[in-house]
């Protein structure tokens, strides 16, 4: 469809002697389905209002298909929204809501009514079209919500935490649909969103915000396996992390003194002997070390805290010492009872990274 | 404004903005702004140059018929209505003489000579007059408005202070007495139990309420005057006989302006303390009287101060009705009773045309009821927008 | 709706304490309903009374006289029609300036929006008097335009546009701002906004701002005696008669103005029995 990429250049947002977004600079590309993903009041909302013209920046300049944004109207600019309460029309008909874009740009009505329904089908919504928006389910009001930004042929939709109000079962298949259709219209989207299991999902490349800056920007394996900071470390999956001081540095291997003695990971970008260090290692990649165990860097005897059987997995709790570590593992048939107890624990270096100590996500 | 000029639009922004400043400036501020002009503009002139004013049309209107006759050659001019073209003296001026009847001074007696004569010497006299009569005129034009002074103010009359204080302590009276009574009611019905009692008694008070304040004022009129029910009730008892004519006159006595005046503008302290109780969580009622708490503590403690913005409402309308009232006065006892400040008020402006000083009273009851007003919010720690119903 | 709470059977010293206050309450109620009623169902009974002037208690027999008299009389024949015109004329003006103030007041934000608030609602706290005289006075000196009809509805506009105005912005305070916001995402021109999201939702406070100013200027009597001049109304004629001489004729007009009163409390206050039982269940 239209190949426009959206690209933010220095754009910030002040209220008064409140920063809500720091200067950033952020290029999202044509056809991508490309989500921010953070916390809430991070300034996920803010830069979407900016890109839709609800909000001017303090500075900066927002440009989609190379053609500044600045000082054009949210009505003249070639994004649609979609509102976290969807923001649909109770007066009208389902397809009068569908219809709107077509008749604020003078589409007659025959032909306004013709694509409108074309839209409701594309959304599986056929025939539905003369319901008013109460009598509909909230999946269904979904699907006219995205029809409706659709019938304007947007370059970019922007969609603000549209599944956040939706029960797991529904949120999970409008995650699907929402795919498909992006996938099948080529159209860039933009999701915001607090649910990182939404953004890896969905995505082609996410944007990790914190407070007002973005923090990285990557796929969701890059974001996964290679988090820029501490708070992407955390925030997206689950982590195990050790606090320390980095001993030494070779290799691209660092090795950090903690609580529970020397441990070593991959060393992230600027890690220098003598800084205060956190080591993060993902639960899925700690194993019990068994009765065979050669022994190596990284080992660690602990206690089993407690064991949640989550189905076809299991998370571990251990305690060593003042630290607790997570161990997430297959249900691949050991039995309750040879998990009782004391055991050692281990990780190799490989797995695990370190970076310099910074902010981590809260709870 | 930008969020105005941004959902809006341009063209809809500035319709809209200009609308409310034409009513900011037109109706409200500008008015107001005119008559405080007028309140400082003293006019003591204003008299005078009516009574001259009256004296040059009489005089041109004699002047006129005096012509008249001397074209005819001295005959009196026939008895007929007064001439049409007569320099108009206006229906409601007294002054206007009837050409027959000035025709009838000279007599038909005389002879023609004599008569022109007479009629000459009178034109020239006349003519002096006019030329007398509209160098004062001129004068008093010319020595134009005198500036802004106080003299309306400083000149009013210590009884009509005096009355001005009485309306005052009157509409006052009135206030408190309301809320006394009505406050019980607003209660009652904010608590009633049934949904059928709540609809009973707010209709109870919604048709008094919303039957116009001149129905009920008469209605008190027909029970006070001399011919009344409650001189009737008095008859009946023997405490008076009507047959010979006694029949106390109620309505002869501020007193009855008063009682009619509590009655017209009582219910308007009801609705204000009823939304506001209604929106009393019942529970703290039923939780302080669990605690032992009296029924006066009850009120005192729970109730009235969640009722407080709802009384300052009412308490404000309720004085300002009754201060402004020119219904009550008026309908009660007219003229069988001393003048209230809104009669005085009307008196200066349709009676002796003495605009200015109207309008430095209605500014005086202006300020009144803002200081109230004013008063009221302070006391009771409510600000304008809790005012507003 | 709270539960009713049942009052103890058995009689403790606190329960007994309640009964007492309650039954006082109870009197009170009566001869306060009682005070209200009792001169106006006199009047209304006068109506009907023979006698040359309003009686009740030289009872000359029954008759309709005074109401038949009602449609040949001139001068409250012609009041009505002013008064339907200055009706006309007050809702023409308050509804649009009601709502411009409302929309700006809404959507201002700016330290100014206080003053500019108390500004728009003083004339409901300004005696009537003052309304009718500054307006007669503006108008003459300003445009000179005599008081009269003219003035009158300016008058009654001024208070009556503050009352639109609260109404309006109670219902604005109910909207959904992003209904708007989404309008104009789709691309919709700001009038369209306007036209087919805000004033639809709008619309049946227009309905309701429109029938109440309709009923507060035809009832209104101080205001409008100052402003109207030389002309007249049906309530400032009804004042005068009263005033001027007393004739069953006011008593009978009287009766239908209560009878219209009480048909129309009757509607409004089911409506609002069917309001809250509808509330309660929904």
């Amino acid at each position: 469809m239209h190949g426009n990429d959206v690209a933010l250049t220095g754009v910030s947002m002040r209220f008064g002697d409140f920063t809500a977004v720091h200067p950033t600079d952020l290029v999202i590309r044509a056809g991508e389905f490309f989500s921010i993903l953070g916390p809430s009041g991070c300034g996920k909302t803010t830069i979407l209002r900016m890109i839709s013209g609800f909000l001017d920046p303090s500075s900066g300049d927002i440009a989609i298909g190379g053609r500044s944004m600045n000082g054009i109207g949210p009505n003249r600019r070639p994004t649609a929204l979609i509102f976290q309460n969807l923001a649909l029309f109770p007066l009208m008909p389902v397809w009068e809501n569908v219809a709107f874009g077509l008749e604020a740009r003078g589409v007659k009505p025959a032909e306004r009514r013709r694509r409108a329904e074309e839209l409701l089908a594309l959304v599986a919504l056929d025939g539905q079209g003369h319901k008013k928006p109460t009598e509909l389910s909230g999946g269904q009001r979904q699907r006219v919500a995205v029809a409706r930004a659709l019938a304007v042929e947007p370059a970019v939709l922007l969609l603000d935490e549209p599944l956040s109000a939706l029960d797991l079962k529904l949120r999970q298949h409008m995650r699907a649909e929402l795919k498909d259709i992006q996938r099948r219209t080529g159209v860039t989207f933009i999701y915001i969103t607090h649910d990182q299991g939404e953004a890896l999902t969905m995505s082609d490349r996410i944007a990790v915000m914190n407070a007002g800056r973005v923090e990285q920007v990557g796929t969701g394996d890059e974001i996964y396996d290679a988090p820029a900071s501490p708070f992407v470390a955390t925030f997206v999956g689950e982590q195990n992390a050790f606090q320390g001081r980095v001993a030494a540095v070779a290799g691209g291997i660092a090795a950090v003194d903690t609580a529970l003695g020397r441990l070593q990971g991959r060393a992230g970008d600027g890690v220098a002997a003598g800084d205060a260090a956190l080591l993060f290692v993902r639960p899925e990649r700690v194993a019990l070390t068994g009765a065979g165990d050669a022994g190596g860097a990284n080992r660690i005897d602990a206690e089993v805290e407690r064991r949640d059987l989550e189905g076809s997995f299991v998370n571990l709790f251990l305690r060593a010492g003042q630290h607790r570590i997570a161990v997430h593992l297959t249900n691949a048939g050991a039995g309750r009872d040879t998990v009782a107890g004391r055991h050692r624990v281990g990780f190799a270096p490989a797995d695990a990274l370190v970076m310099k100590a910074g902010e981590v996500a809260r709870e | 404004m930008n969020e105005l000029l941004r959902t809006y639009g341009r063209g809809l922004t500035s319709v809209f903005v200009l609308l409310t400043a034409l009513w900011v400036l037109g109706l409200i501020v500008v008015p107001q702004l005119r008559m405080i002009e007028r309140a400082f503009i003293v006019d003591k002139r204003g008299d005078e140059a009516a009574l001259v004013a009256t004296d040059i049309e009489r005089a041109y209107a004699r002047m006129f018929s005096v012509d008249q006759e001397l074209l005819r050659g001295g005959a009196p001019a026939a008895p007929s209505a007064p001439s049409p073209f007569a320099p108009s003296p206006s229906a409601r001026s007294p002054f206007a003489p009837s050409p027959s009847a000035s025709g009838a001074g000279g007599g038909p007696a005389g002879t023609d000579a004599g008569r022109v004569a007479a009629l000459e010497a009178e034109k020239a006299e006349l003519a002096r007059r006019i030329a007398e009569l509209e160098a004062r005129e001129a004068e008093i034009k010319s020595a134009g408005s005198p500036g802004y002074a106080l003299g309306n103010f400083t000149g009013m009359s210590r009884i009509h202070a005096w009355i001005f204080v009485s309306t005052l302590f009157y509409a006052l009276c009135v206030t408190v007495l309301s809320f006394v009574a009505c406050y019980p009611v607003a209660y009652a019905v904010a608590t009633a139990r049934t949904g059928e009692r709540l609809a009973l008694m707010m209709l109870g008070l919604v048709i008094p309420y919303a039957i116009n304040e001149l129905l009920r004022i008469f209605s008190w009129v027909m029970i006070l005057e001399k011919q009344g029910i409650l001189n009737g009730v008095l008859d009946a008892l023997g405490v008076i006989d009507m047959g010979a004519g006694e029949g106390v006159r109620f309505v002869a006595s501020n007193g009855a302006v008063f009682v009619v005046m509590v009655y017209a503008y009582i219910l308007f302290m009801v609705f204000p303390i009823y939304n506001t109780i209604e929106t009393l969580d019942r529970n703290q009622i039923e939780a302080a009287r669990d605690l032992g708490a009296s029924t006066w503590r009850i009120h005192w403690r729970v109730v009235l101060p969640h009722a407080k913005p709802g009384i300052a409402v009412g308490a404000v309308m309720t004085f300002m009705l009754s201060a402004g009232s020119i219904a009550a006065p008026e309908i009660v006892g007219r003229g069988l009773h001393p003048d209230w400040f809104s009669q005085v008020i009307y008196r200066r402006f349709f009676e002796s045309s003495n605009w200015n000083q109207g309008s430095a009273y209605a500014l005086v009851l202006l300020v009144a009821c803002v200081v109230f007003v004013m008063a009221v919010m302070k006391l009771f720690r409510v600000g304008i927008r809790d005012i507003a119903k | 709706m709270s539960a009713p709470s049942a009052t103890s059977a058995s009689p403790t010293p606190a329960s007994t304490g309640r009964d007492w206050s309650e039954t006082v309450l109870n009197v009170y109620l009566v001869v306060f309903f009682a005070y209200l009623f009792l001169p106006l169902m006199l009047m209304v009974a006068a109506a009907f009374n023979a006698s040359p002037t309003p009686s009740v208690t030289d009872w000359q027999g029954f008759t309709l006289e005074w109401f038949r008299r009602l449609p040949q009389d001139q001068r409250f024949v012609q009041g009505l029609v002013h008064s339907l015109i200055i009706a006309a004329g007050v809702i023409v003006i308050a509804l649009p300036l009601g709502l411009s103030g409302a929309l700006v007041l809404t959507r201002l934000q700016s330290r100014a929006t206080t003053s500019l608030y108390t500004v728009l609602v003083s004339p409901i706290l300004t005696p009537g008097i003052v309304l009718g005289v500054t307006t007669m006075i503006f108008w003459r000196d300003s445009f000179g335009v005599e008081a009269g009809l003219f003035t009158a509805a300016v008058a009654q506009a001024s208070f009556i546009a503050s009352y639109c105005m609260l109404m309006f912005m109670a219902r604005l305070q109910r909207q959904d701002r992003a209904l708007e916001e989404a309008a104009l995402d789709l691309g919709a021109s700001p009038l369209l906004v306007f036209r087919r999201i805000t004033l639809p939702f709008l619309m049946p406070t227009v309905i309701t701002a429109a029938f109440i100013s309709f009923l507060q200027s035809i009832e209104n009597y101080n205001t409008t005696f100052f402003a109207i001049g030389s002309s007249w109304t049906l309530v400032t004629e009804i004042g005068s008669r009263m005033r001027f001489g007393l004739s069953p004729t006011v008593n009978a007009i009287g009766v239908l103005f209560v009878a219209l009163t009480v048909v129309a409390a009757v509607v409004w206050v089911g409506a609002r029995r069917r309001e809250m039982a509808r509330r309660v269940a929904g």
